[in-house]
Formats: structure tokens, C-alpha cells, sequence
């Protein structure tokens, strides 16, 4: 079995012709790769590829319906995650699970306490936290609530809590999705030395520059098939993308330069403010043009966030005036206020803010202009179905009919959908916080794309961005927040303005 | 807002064809409801053929029409339910405005009201009850459980207060409109069910506020964060509730001739019973006026049946109880393996 390989050794991880249908619909058709230990493989794919299926599959969290895996050599078979845990297998989920009231400790030894098997004292499950913590050389604030920690410190929390006494394999699902780029960093090389260790790590993201510098194989899935395999170092990012894509990428869409602005704004921000213990915002005052693409980036702790929480009502402490087309408002501060005034707000939480998890795509979609579809508050389901069939195709949305249930779809369409039923509603202006988490380079581009044409047809865009990447390609104009005030402002900004825009934005307040 | 720009639909919108297939497979919650559907439809039938085996006087078209006659004043409770369980609560004081209503249709009408403004009156106590309701839930942020534990206890004291301890039977024992019969020999609260279930089916299913019901209930921060007036939605559903639990009282009065300050007061657990039972999720969000119809209808049949039979009352609650455990864990489990 184990030919080529010098040393003899089995793959940490094999897995062979593992398929997976959902109903009628095939996610994985006959997936085969092997990772060994000490290897960081990517596992690089278009949103709804089945990247994260076949995450699930591997962490024992849903059941292949054939195919077969191996561990160190040894054929294993999880019927639960539990199984896959006790085999050797850690698995970080695209969305985390913790438990809020907890302790940063207490969620490290969740399901997995020591000593007496019904008992525990909070001063022992410290220690055991503290032990776990420095067996892999992580640093962690063990008393703090998880609820109040931010999200670097639950991804880390996270980890700990995956990898037991004698884990073997690591699987990492977009852990840097929602992470800044000093925290991705931090989880990068905490990642990089697990694998030094022996951990034999699968890393799923869309971050190409990430798999750059980490991976040492990429593995490109297309439609639940493996279509190529690469050594990264010699493979041109290009390559990589086109593989993903099933075609060349079209390039970054933003054909016409704003036009000039004529001197009246379309949404104007004056002396906003907002107090908050980690990310306050001191009176920030800012335009946007009716056709202009504004993006803001800061680090978290900047206000970038609060900032654009309140555009989207979410801080009733929240101070402030704005304009939208010359009309004055007060700052929002319900969720309710930002909807009358027609402002658009995608927020950074697809999952517990955006969407309607439990209802279907087209309920997702509409739900931002039902009252428009219906006559007198009646609607009778065809209307909603015809408009989401457009939103679906304009917005590239992969699914198989507006029917499905949202939380079936793929990350990245639950957020292409989270977006169209913000921009469906006819807004005046739209601000988006985080817009592209989790969202393919394909469909990065388009949603881009999209955005570009929505602002060209005069409705000013504001984007909240921590990607350091986003911030400097898609905007006219690159806004730099630093200690809750805005510190810097590039106009039409590139890819070349990176280094300047993160020393900017505060290297030093780690 | 002359001057705002409007992002009109892209052109494209008219070109995408509707022909694409209707409705795709159904999947994720609507699938398990429908699984429960099919399933408790099946039970159903199970036991209409069970007790018909049995006892021929059952299946008969004045048995059913006596099953519906007793399932109308749950199945009137159970459809204010619906809602509020939908919204992601649910509503146990039900138990105190049925005997409130019951009461105080009797008093109005002894005091000589007439019997439409008698209900109406009686009606907008339970619509009161139901907005106090929303306003300790939604904006006291009081848990359902406690608030309309509380108000189940308060109403039920005032309608024994009101009573003063005992039955207050009509003066006029022809003050009967509610409960008599008329077109083909069934009863008026029988098309009341009907019709309310109708009217509340089409509220669900074809209104924006039934949209926002399903929204609020099953992702509350999300639909609050989309600007939706959630508190409004949701005391909305209260108020349903205590309304229809009011109209149900009349309705035991009617009945009994009799206003009865105990009438009813197990209704919020049989109309929550009946609710799960159609396949709604006291987590909110899943629910409708179908699957709770299945519910009350197999719930009265029971207890026909086995009156029918002369099974003692008390093995008919045991009965009661072991149905709705069986049928609820049952379709838990074929979710489960539909899962996997
Ligand atoms: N429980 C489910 N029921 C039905 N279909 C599902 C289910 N889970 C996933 N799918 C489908 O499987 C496909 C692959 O989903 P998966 O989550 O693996 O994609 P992904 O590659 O991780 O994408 P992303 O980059 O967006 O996270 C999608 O088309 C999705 O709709
Ligand atoms: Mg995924």
C-alpha cells in the first residue's frame, strides 16, 4: 500500500473513494489523498466544492456513504465525532461552538476532564486549562468568559479543546476568516508549529497568500471531486486559482472611476461617536459620494467595528448626525431606524445576525420586501419565488431552488444570499461590515463586481472591512481607523498601499 | 426622499424564465415537518380504524361531527397556540382566560347584554390578557414560561373571583347561539373552529405578518437586526392567543348553559400537546394550522374512542400522554436518521 514513501511509514491520514450525497445531490463523488505527519496540506475550493463536507466527513460529524479512512495505517471508522476525537482526529468547524457562560478554562476542558469522572473542582480544571495551555505553548487568559473574549482567543480555545493527549491529524476549517491580520498571523504560527511537532494539519481556507506561506501540498476540490494536487512552492497562485475556478479568473472589476463628486454627498457621517470598553469611536465625520465605494479598514480594537455596528442601529448609546442625499438624521440607534431610512446594513455574523437560519433561501431573501411584494400584506409565495430566482442568478447564488433551506448551502452562498436581501430592499446607501468573510476568490470578485455597479447607479457604498487585501482593492477611496478616530485617507488605493495602510492602522499596540 | 437614487430591479429580472422547476425538493425543517405530517396522519388513520373495528357506533357521521364538537374549544385554544409557539414561546395562561371567558359571558348575559356585544366584551378581555402578555415578554423581557405562568394564575383567580366560587348558570337557556346547530346539523362552534383555522391558515401562510412570525420565532436577533418590529410580531401572537382562549370560554358556556370558573383549565397543556403534536418546535420558528388540526383532531378522537369504549378517564390521560411521547420521539428519531 505504502509505495514511494522511503521511509515506510504510513500516512498519518489516508483517505480513500469517500462519496457523499445529500438527497439527490452528490457533495463528494470519490475523494482519495493522503496526508503524512508533520504536513500541512490546503485544501483549496470554489464555495459549495464540499471542502467543509469533506471536513465533516474526516471529524466524524456526518458518515460517508462509502469510501474508507486510515489512520497511521489502520482503517478507522467514526460514528461520531467523539470517535474521531478519540482516534486522533481535532477538527476547528467554520463556526465555533463554545458555551458563553463559561470560562476560558472550563470550555479548554469541556467533555474532557480529568480525574474523577463526575467531579471537578474549578481550581483543578485551572490547572488541567494551564497544563494543556503550555504543552503547546499557547497563552491564554483562562478566567476570562468566553462570551468576552475576542474571537483569536475562542479560535485558540478552540484548538486546545480539539487536541487531545495524542491527536494525529488537525483539521482546520477558514480558521482566519473573521480573524485580523496580526491574529491570523499568531494562528498561522501556531499552526506552522503543531506541524512541527508531528501533527499532520489539513488547512481549508480561501486565503491563497495564507496557503503560500503555510502549506507545503494544496489539493484543489472542484464540484466533490479532486481535480489536481500540488507542491505549493512551485505553483503559480494563478494555476491555483484557475484550477479552483474551472476557468481563467476574470480580473478585478472596476472599469469606470467614480465620477466626480459634485459637491453634495450622498451619505455624510458627522462627529459619530460611540463609547464602548474595547472599540469606542470618537467622533468620526466622513463622506461618501452617491457613486462612490468607500472602505474602511482598522484592527480590531480600532472602532472600525462599532462604527459600523452603529450605521446598522446596533448601539442605542450610539451619538451623532448624518446626511443621506442632503436629509439629516440622528445616528441609529435601533436596527428598526437604519430599515426606515432605507439604509442597507450587511452585518459582520452571517450565521446569528444575517440570516434566517431556519427558514428557506427565498424567505432569506425577500425578507426585506415583502411588504413590496405583496398586496395589502398578502403574499402568496409566487412572487417571492420569481424575485429570488433573479437575486439568485444576479448574485451567483449555488443552490437548487429557492426552496432549500438556507442552512443547507455552503458558507459562502449563505453570505452571497445575506448580501442580496440587503441590496434586494432598494436602499439609499448600503453599508457592509466584513462583506467577503468566507467567500471564494470567484465569488469575492463578483460580489465586488456587484458592489461596483450597485454604487454606479448612485447609491454610496461604505464597506467595514479588517481584510487588509479588500480594503486596498475594492474601494475609491481607503479610510484608516486607528484609536476610534479616522488617522489616515489614501484615494484610490492599491495593492501597493498594503504595507503603508497596516503601519498605519497601529503595529504597535500589540 | 425625491432625489435618492433607486436601484430599480436590473433588467435581468424580466428575462429569468419561472419555469424553472416549481419547487425543489424540500429540505432541512419544512422536510421534517413534513415527515411528522405524514406520520401522524398515518396514526390517524390507525386509530379511526382501530376504534371503527371495535365499536360500530364510531364511525359514523354524528360521532364525527360530535368529535369535532368537543375538539372546537381546544382546537379554538390550540390555534391562538400555534402562534405563540411559532414565535418562540408559548402561552400557559390560556388556563386562566378560558374560565374568564366562560364567566364572564355568563354574567354579561344574566345582566342582560345582549350575546354579540356579551362576546365582544368578552373577547377584548382575552385580547387585554393577551397584550399584557407581550409586554411583560417583549418588553419586560420576562421569559414566557414565567409571564404566562403568572397571568395563567391571575386570570384564573379573577374569573373565581368573578364567579365568587361558584357555577353561574343562564337565566335564559335559550342564549345557546354559539353551540347550536345550524347548517347541516353541525354545530355553530364547530364552523367557528373551521373558519378560525381558515382565516389563522391564511395568516401563516399568505401575510407578511405571518412571514415575520416564522422569522422572529425561529432567529430573533437576526430578524431584530433586519429592522423588524419583533416586539410587535410577537405580542401579536399573545394576543391571538388570549383572544381565541377567551372565545373559548363563551363557547363552554354556551355549551353548559352555565358559566364555570374551572372550565377549561387544563387547556394550555392540551392545546400545547396538541400544537408539538402537529409538529411545531417549542424552539421557535416551525409550526403550522395543519399539523396542530392532525393534533386536536387525533387528541378528541382518542378520548371518543375510548369513551366510546368505555375506558375509565384516567387510563384515557395516561393514553393521552404515552401518544404524544411515542409520536414526538418517533419523529425525532426519523429526522435523526434522515441525518445522517
Ligand atoms: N446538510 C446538508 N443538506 C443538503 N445539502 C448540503 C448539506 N450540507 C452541505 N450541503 C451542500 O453541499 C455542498 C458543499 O457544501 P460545503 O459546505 O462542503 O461547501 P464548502 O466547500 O465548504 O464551501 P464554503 O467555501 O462556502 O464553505 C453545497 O452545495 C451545500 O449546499
Ligand atoms: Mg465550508
Amino acid at each position: 500500500m505504502t509505495q514511494e514513501h522511503p521511509v515506510g511509514d504510513p500516512p498519518a491520514l489516508r483517505v480513500e473513494a469517500v462519496r457523499k450525497s445529500y438527497g439527490p445531490n452528490a457533495v463528494l463523488k470519490g475523494i482519495d489523498f493522503e496526508l503524512r505527519s508533520g504536513e500541512i496540506a490546503a485544501v483549496l475550493g470554489e464555495n459549495g466544492a464540499g471542502k467543509s463536507t469533506l471536513a465533516r466527513v474526516l471529524a466524524g460529524s456526518i458518515q460517508p456513504d462509502s469510501g474508507s479512512l486510515s489512520l497511521g495505517g489502520r482503517p478507522v471508522q467514526f460514528a461520531s465525532p467523539r470517535d474521531a476525537l478519540r482516534a486522533g482526529v481535532a477538527f476547528i468547524p467554520q463556526e465555533l461552538i463554545y458555551i458563553p457562560d463559561l470560562s476560558v478554562a472550563e470550555n479548554i476542558c469541556l467533555g474532557n476532564l480529568r480525574g474523577s469522572r463526575y467531579f471537578s473542582t474549578p481550581g483543578r480544571i485551572l490547572r488541567q486549562a494551564a497544563e494543556t495551555a503550555r504543552r503547546f505553548d499557547i497563552e491564554l487568559p483562562l478566567r476570562m468568559p468566553i462570551a468576552r473574549a475576542p474571537l483569536a482567543v475562542r479560535q485558540k480555545v478552540e484548538i486546545l479543546k480539539a487536541l487531545g493527549r495524542d491527536s494525529r491529524v488537525l483539521i482546520l476549517d477558514e480558521p482566519t476568516a473573521a480573524l485580523t491580520n496580526d491574529e491570523s498571523d499568531a494562528l498561522l504560527e501556531l499552526t506552522a508549529s503543531l506541524a512541527r511537532r508531528g501533527l499532520a494539519v489539513l488547512y481549508i481556507s480561501h486565503r491563497l497568500d495564507e496557503v503560500k506561506k503555510l502549506c507545503r501540498t494544496a489539493h484543489v476540490l472542484r464540484d466533490g471531486l479532486l481535480v489536481a494536487t500540488h507542491a505549493v512552492a512551485d505553483t503559480p497562485v494563478r494555476t491555483l486559482v484557475a484550477e479552483m475556478l474551472g476557468r481563467e479568473p476574470t480580473p478585478p472589476d472596476r472599469s469606470t472611476a467614480a465620477p466626480a463628486d459634485d459637491g453634495a454627498p450622498g451619505l455624510a457621517l458627522r462627529g459619530v461617536s460611540c463609547p464602548s470598553t474595547v472599540d469606542s469611536v470618537e467622533a468620526v465625520a466622513l463622506t461618501v459620494g452617491p457613486h462612490e465605494v468607500v472602505t474602511v479598514y482598522g484592527r480590531r480594537g480600532s472602532g472600525a467595528d462599532t462604527l459600523a455596528e452603529c450605521l446598522g442601529g446596533l448601539h442605542r448609546e450610539a451619538t451623532g448626525t448624518f446626511e443621506l442625499f442632503g436629509r439629516r438624521h440622528r445616528i441609529f440607534r435601533t436596527p428598526r431606524a437604519a430599515r426606515v431610512a432605507r439604509v442597507a446594513y450587511v452585518p459582520a455574523e452571517r450565521k446569528t445576525q444575517g440570516l434566517l437560519l431556519k427558514t428557506d433561501i427565498a424567505t432569506n431573501l425577500t425578507q426585506f420586501i415583502w411588504t413590496k411584494l405583496g398586496v395589502l400584506g398578502v403574499l402568496t409565495g409566487r412572487a417571492e419565488r420569481r424575485r429570488s430566482r433573479a437575486l439568485i442568478q444576479r448574485f451567483g447564488v449555488r443552490c437548487r431552488a429557492p426552496g432549500q433551506a438556507v442552512g443547507d448551502l455552503s458558507g459562502g452562498n449563505q453570505q452571497k444570499v445575506m448580501i442580496a436581501s440587503r441590496l434586494a430592499g432598494d436602499p439609499v446607501a448600503a453599508v457592509l461590515h466584513e462583506p467577503t468573510r468566507g467567500v471564494d476568490i470567484g465569488a469575492r470578485g463578483e460580489i465586488h463586481g456587484l458592489l461596483h455597479r450597485v454604487a454606479e447607479r448612485g447609491v454610496p457604498i461604505l464597506i467595514v472591512t479588517s481584510d487588509i487585501e479588500e480594503a486596498t482593492t475594492i474601494g475609491d477611496r481607503l479610510l484608516i481607523m486607528r484609536g476610534g478616530r479616522i488617522v489616515d485617507r489614501i484615494d484610490r488605493p492599491s495593492l501597493a498601499d498594503q504595507a503603508y495602510a497596516l503601519q498605519t492602522a497601529g503595529g504597535d499596540s500589540e | 426622499m425625491s432625489d435618492a437614487p433607486r436601484t430599480d430591479e436590473l433588467p435581468d429580472v424580466e428575462t429569468v424564465p419561472d419555469r424553472a422547476p416549481r419547487r425543489g425538493p424540500r429540505l432541512g425543517q419544512q422536510a421534517d415537518v413534513a415527515i411528522q405530517g405524514v406520520f401522524l396522519s398515518a396514526f390517524l388513520v390507525a386509530i379511526i380504524v382501530y376504534f371503527a373495528n371495535r365499536a360500530d357506533n364510531f364511525l359514523t357521521a354524528d360521532n364525527g361531527i360530535t368529535i369535532l364538537a368537543t375538539a372546537a374549544v381546544i382546537g379554538i385554544v390550540s390555534i391562538g397556540q400555534v402562534t405563540t409557539i411559532i414565535s418562540g414561546g408559548f402561552d400557559l395562561s390560556v388556563s386562566g382566560v378560558v374560565p374568564i371567558g366562560s364567566v364572564l359571558y355568563a354574567l354579561l348575559l344574566n345582566d342582560g347584554v345582549s350575546i354579540p356585544a356579551a362576546l365582544g366584551l368578552v373577547l377584548l378581555t382575552g385580547c387585554a390578557v393577551g397584550l399584557v402578555n407581550g409586554f411583560v415578554i417583549t418588553v419586560m423581557g420576562v421569559n414566557p414560561l414565567i409571564a404566562t405562568l403568572g397571568t395563567m394564575s391571575i386570570a384564573g383567580g379573577v374569573a373565581l373571583t368573578l364567579a365568587k366560587g361558584v357555577s353561574i348558570p343562564f337565566d335564559d337557556v335559550d342564549a345557546d347561539a354559539l353551540t347550536r346547530e345550524s347548517l347541516w346539523g353541525v354545530p355553530n362552534h364547530v364552523w367557528i373552529l373551521l373558519g378560525l383555522g381558515v382565516l389563522v391558515f391564511g395568516l401563516l401562510r399568505f401575510t407578511v405578518y405571518g412571514r415575520q412570525l416564522y422569522a422572529v420565532g425561529g432567529s430573533p436577533e437576526a430578524s431584530r437586526l433586519a429592522g423588524m418590529r419583533t416586539r410587535v410580531v410577537t405580542s401579536g401572537a399573545y394576543v391571538l392567543s388570549g383572544t381565541l382562549a377567551a372565545l373559548a370560554g363563551a363557547i363552554i358556556s354556551s355549551q353548559l348553559l352555565t358559566g364555570v370558573a374551572g372550565a377549561g383549565s387544563d387547556s394550555a397543556l392540551q392545546s400545547i400537546a396538541a400544537v408539538v403534536l402537529g409538529g411545531a418546535a417549542l424552539t421557535g420558528g416551525v409550526g403550522g394550522i395543519t399539523g396542530t388540526f392532525v393534533g386536536v383532531i387525533i387528541l378528541a378522537t382518542l378520548s371518543n374512542g375510548m369513551a366510546i369504549l368505555q375506558v375509565p378517564s384516567f387510563y384515557q390521560q395516561i393514553a393521552t400522554g404515552a401518544v404524544l411521547l411515542v409520536a414526538v420521539a418517533l419523529s425525532r428519531l426519523t429526522q435523526t436518521l434522515r441525518n445522517r
